[in-house]
């Protein structure tokens, strides 16, 4: 069985967001509403120093599909509707799901509410019970009476919703989620599961994302670990595990600096 | 897992899918690489179908995923070598502008005839038939009344060979002079530098791929400037190869990676120029093979002395020794830091990892360094580097642009007639080649458009323009004077504007023509180049459009043509009605064929296989609409080494090119140089005003009232200004860095926020001598205390319910950079100022 991880390349890493709209392209994900960010993938940014010393980097951030998953201890639905895959993914399944946010408490990576908590981002984010999933393309409004179109007219006219729906089947998922649940990233399983990789992966004009199986130690995830030193995420606040810390054994990784030193002459 | 209900039925809806795509229905609009669904979980069917994405300056072959009729996602296209088969993520956002709540569904007319901003227009809805019969009957009387030349055309975003039908048709059958490109508001002043050095007016190319020391010169190409995609893709290479330098005034995305960043106090990039080329000659790191040597091979460059020009025997270069003694001598390192605020040390550094480098370093100058008010002199300081470490078309280096085959349309000269001859080639109220105006664009004086000029034409004289129309334009948004623009439209009797949202320039219009969105719904051919590589793309209708839209350069006009024959003037008809299909010789008789004939008049060398193509080989028309694209060869090293287009065929440190185009501009207006460059606001006088020097800044606002310097840059997400009106746009502003999402902020140094007493997220008001805008306040340790920077493109009072804040009343999210920016110019390009510190503000808690 493989195990499923990747490996993010901060050198080649420029943070231009492609990776994140594409991503919300691919997932149908909504836009941001009451404290959820629904961006599976999403950045996290560090500014240090002073002018003109400055040091700024992007990380990019998505689920950790980690080995020890709070989200999966804390779901309370049997059987659990956030599992574990096999090939480690962490998997959620939209129809068990209760909606309770209890897998978004647990998650480190996570916050039932990133504005109140100033965290930078969140991996769970939560559909609000009886609400509606992309009010933007229900909104009949339209700014020039008769003349202009309405959210509502262009999902209509096109024939789905969101009208720019990416369409894909998975067992466990439906491509646009219902209210009154959790969602999160799935590592493009749909994809993966067809030997496609990730979108996120195939979107980066930087190839600076690398998936693949950490369990093979010739897949290009296990090589890219073996040549360089790595560090994982230890929360949304963008805080790093230390040396020997394994906090949920994240499998996202991040190798090389994101901003480079100036040489010596 | 077990299986589920919902599983049986998705499997139902899928099967469905498959037979849909392999049916008539979605190949009657593009074929593309057909995607199949299988197992239990995978991507439903649907096909990737080329086009080209036109959201900046790149136009990129992409590549829309299309299910069911709908665009779903975008990929760069996978043949592209100059985007090595991704797109930036700007391509992305191109859904949410083919589904935008707010495009325009249907032509429209204003009932309300009072114009101004928040005035409504009261539009109502008409037929296509209705608006183009107003057009035209609007058209015939004028030209009646015998001032055609009163109809003006502005063009917007275009397509390269589209606009030959519109803007290099219209005008001359119809008889107006007046008609502008948008060019000018851009980054033209750019061009000056390798113009006037090397003879090549257009923008560069860098081998990104194997620089080992690339110097980002005011610009930031991870975010903007014509290959984004490329350098994403080969940026994080180069620091296991060598060095990257970034110089400019604020933190950019560059800069943020780099192994150097000069935060050079805005407008002083002369000064550095000069104080690098004077490191690197003094030091002896020159290119000893591209500009030459010392005939007894001694460094004669010593700080502060002149040269004798006989001791030096040049090779590809004119005018090294003179352009020493008259500039660079005594530019020395000590004299830049004082200037532009770069430690000596580091500029020393700098020029030593530049010079080491050598013909492998690129330096990729942009619209910082130039599109100031006397920029073209920076230009050409920055570009020379370039000529002195010898990297021009080297391994490593940077190159003029690579093109591809394109056969051009038959000259419409035969339906000019005598009313168009009389009156089409009067004064271009632009104000080009006036005495303060050379506009020496291509070393032709007066040949260069002045855009922003158009704006103070019309307001001097508010009776020049009956008529204007407009494509995919917004100047009363994009150009810097912005308020002017409002004034000047206000004015115009008759205003047509053919665009997909109604934008702040549509708010003065009298006719509304919903244009097509073009990389999803236009056909069209497309040529740029990056990488090394030119490439014509296709850009189709990869969908069925949702709405009455219209491509404005095509089928718009032949319509329009229609109507104008109808009522009496066939010229235009004649000749759109002249033009063949290359395969089968037929006519157009209607709209689509038209549009599609000059589809493949244009592109056919590429695919009709009579000559073999250097490049890629495409079997026929259905091929390259298959495929999307042709790449050109690989661009031959040293190619034009020998041949520059300058006076000596040299690269020109001495630049003859300049000396002669001055010369025959003061003869014009029966003067001197030292005269016309007074004029026109520069310092040089003498033969400094032929070689790249060091100009000051110019300054608008005095630093008491006006303490704070203001920087303009550009957003990695702005599609030209037009993306704004898209929920990703606003999500993701986080990733022009220091910037904020679904917000706009001025960045200011902390240092000087707590002296204004201002905290981060506080609203403030900036002031220029020209107007004032609101928006937030972020604090950044990026910008340079003294200096503020803001991102164009929000602050947009129109265009749509999430870019505006409120499109009925008006009010804009955040603040429009153009409001504050001066209107001035670089007047030897006629390039708009928007860069180099040139606006001072004040800064007022609001």
């Amino acid at each position: 069985m493989p195990k499923y991880g990747m490996v993010i390349d901060l050198q080649k890493c420029v943070g231009c967001g492609a990776c994140a709209i594409a991503c919300k392209t691919e997932n149908n994900t909504q836009d941001r509403a009451d404290g959820q960010r629904f961006n599976w993938a999403d950045f996290v940014y560090k500014e240090e120093g002073k002018f003109p010393n400055v040091k700024f980097a992007a990380m990019p951030v998505l689920c950790n599909h980690c080995t020890d998953a709070p989200c999966v201890k804390a779901c309370p639905v049997k059987p659990k509707a956030m599992f574990k895959t096999p090939d480690g993914i962490t998997m959620h399944n939209d129809e068990r799901c209760i909606g309770c946010q209890r897998c978004q408490k647990a998650c480190p990576y996570s916050s039932t509410d990133v504005d109140k908590d100033k965290a930078a981002y969140s991996v769970l984010s939560f559909n609000a019970h009886g609400g509606t999933t992309h009010p933007f393309y229900k909104d009949e409004k339209e700014l020039i009476k008769d003349c202009t179109a309405s959210g509502a007219q262009v999902a209509k006219v096109a024939g789905d919703m969101p009208p720019h729906r990416t369409l894909y089947k998975h067992p466990e998922y439906e491509s646009v989620r219902r209210s009154g649940i959790t969602e999160k990233c799935i590592f493009c399983e749909h994809r993966v599961k067809n030997g496609e990789q990730p979108y996120c992966v195939v979107s980066c004009p930087a190839k600076a994302r690398i998936f693949g199986d950490l369990s093979d130690p010739g897949s290009d995830v296990s090589k890219a670990l073996k040549a360089h030193n790595s560090v994982q995420l230890k929360n949304n606040k963008g805080e790093l595990l230390k040396a020997g810390e394994k906090g949920t054994k994240p499998n996202v990784y991040y190798i090389r600096s994101y901003k480079a030193e100036a040489k010596k002459v | 897992m077990e299986l589920k209900r919902r599983d049986f039925l998705k499997a139902g809806v899928a099967a469905g899918t498959a037979l849909a795509v392999s049916g008539p229905s979605l190949n009657a609009f593009a074929k593309g690489h057909e995607h199949a669904a299988k197992g239990a979980m995978a991507t439903e069917a649907g096909n990737w179908v080329p086009s080209t994405c036109q959201g900046c300056t790149a136009w990129c072959p992409v590549e829309f995923f299309v299910q069911k009729g709908r665009v779903v996602k975008v990929r760069g296209n996978q043949l592209s070598k100059a985007n090595n088969g991704y797109c930036c993520p700007r391509g992305h956002i191109m859904l949410q502008q083919v589904y935008d709540p707010d495009r325009i569904k249907v032509p429209m007319k204003r009932t309300n005839p009072e114009k101004g901003r928040g005035i409504d227009p009261k539009f109502v809805p008409i037929t296509w038939d209705e608006a183009l019969d107003t057009i035209a009957d609007k058209m015939v009387a004028l030209r009646k009344a015998g001032e055609p030349e009163k109809l003006m055309y502005m063009r917007g975003r275009y397509s390269p060979i589209s606009t030959e039908l519109l803007y290099g048709t219209l005008p001359k059958i119809y008889g107006t002079p007046n008609y502008f490109s948008h060019s000018a508001i851009c980054a033209e002043a750019e061009k000056m530098g390798p113009g006037y050095t090397q003879g090549f007016f257009g923008y560069r190319d860098y081998d990104m791929a194997k620089t080992n020391c690339l110097v980002i010169w005011g610009t930031d190409p991870l975010s903007s400037n014509r290959q984004v995609p490329n350098a994403i893709n080969k940026f994080g290479d180069i620091f296991d190869r060598g060095t990257v330098i970034a110089v400019d005034p604020r933190l950019s995305a560059s800069a943020a990676k780099a192994n150097e960043w000069l935060p050079i106090k805005p407008g002083e990039d002369g000064a550095l120029a000069a104080a690098i080329a004077h490191v690197i000659m003094t030091e002896g790191m020159w290119s000893k093979e591209f500009v030459g040597d010392f005939k007894d091979g001694k460094n004669l460059f010593k700080s502060g002395a002149a040269v004798d020009e006989s001791s030096f025997a040049e090779k590809q270069t004119h005018g090294v020794v003179k352009w020493w003694n008259i500039e660079l001598k005594d530019k020395t390192p000590k004299w830049a830091s004082k200037i532009t605020l770069i430690p000596e040390k580091q500029i020393v550094r700098v020029a030593r990892i530049m010079g080491k480098a050598g013909s492998a370093c690129a330096v990729y100058m942009g619209p910082g360094v130039a599109m100031t008010p006397r920029g073209t002199y920076a230009s050409m300081a920055v570009y020379a580097l370039n000529g002195i470490l010898g990297s021009v078309e080297t391994e490593g280096g940077v190159f003029q642009s690579s093109g591809v085959p394109v056969e051009k349309f038959s000259k419409p000269d035969k339906f000019i007639d005598e009313v168009a001859k009389k009156h089409g080639h009067g004064k271009k109220i632009d104000g080009r080649g006036a005495k303060d105006m050379p506009a020496m664009m291509g070393a032709k004086p007066g040949s260069g458009v002045v855009t922003n000029n158009v704006a103070n034409g019309m307001l001097k004289d508010p009776n020049a323009i009956k008529i204007f129309l407009s494509t995919w334009s917004n100047f009363v948004f994009s150009c810097t004077g912005a308020q002017r623009w409002e004034k000047a439209m206000a004015k115009v009797p008759f205003f047509v504007h053919m665009v997909t949202n109604a934008s702040e320039m549509t708010q003065y219009a009298d006719i509304v023509l919903p244009a097509t969105f073009a990389p999803a719904e236009k056909l069209s051919i497309i040529t740029n180049m990056a990488n090394l590589h030119g490439h014509m793309s296709i850009q189709q209708p990869v969908i069925k459009p949702l709405w009455q839209t219209k491509a404005e350069e095509t089928e718009v006009m032949w319509l329009l043509a229609e109507k104008l024959k109808a009522k009496g003037f066939a010229n235009l008809y004649d000749y759109y009605a002249s033009f063949e299909d290359p395969e089968t010789k037929k006519k157009p008789t209607n709209a689509a064929e038209f549009c599609e004939i000059t589809a493949k008049i244009a592109s056919q060398k590429v695919w009709n296989g009579k000559e073999k193509m250097k490049g890629d080989q495409v079997a026929g028309w259905e091929d390259f609409k298959k495929k999307g694209i042709y790449n050109s060869e690989t661009y031959a090293y040293k190619k034009n080494w020998g041949k520059f287009k300058t006076e000596t065929k040299k690269f020109e440190f001495y630049s003859e090119t300049m000396k002669k185009a001055l010369a025959e501009h003061a003869k014009k207006h029966n003067t001197s140089i030292d005269d016309i460059l007074s004029a026109s606001g520069y310092e040089a006088k003498g033969e400094l005003a032929f070689v790249p020097h060091y100009e000051s800044p110019k300054r608008h606002g005095d630093a008491k009232e006006y303490p704070f310097t203001f920087i303009d840059h550009k957003s990695r997400l702005n599609r030209e200004g037009r993306s704004q009106n898209a929920p990703w746009y606003q999500e993701f502003k986080k990733v022009d860095i220091g910037d904020v999402s679904w917000d706009d902020v001025v960045k200011i140094n902390p240092g000087d926020a707590k002296k204004l007493g201002i905290k981060n997220g506080d609203t403030v008001r900036l002031t220029s001598t020209t107007g004032s805008i609101t928006t937030k306040v972020r604090l950044w340790e990026g910008v340079r205390p003294g200096t503020v920077a803001k991102c164009y493109g929000q602050g947009h009072w129109a265009y749509g319910r999430v870019a505006a804040k409120d499109y009925a009343k008006a009010e804009p999210r955040g603040g429009n950079n153009n409001e504050l920016l001066v209107d001035d110019y670089d007047r030897l390009s006629g390039s708009t100022a928007r860069n180099g510190g040139f606006t001072g503000v004040k800064i007022e808690k609001a």
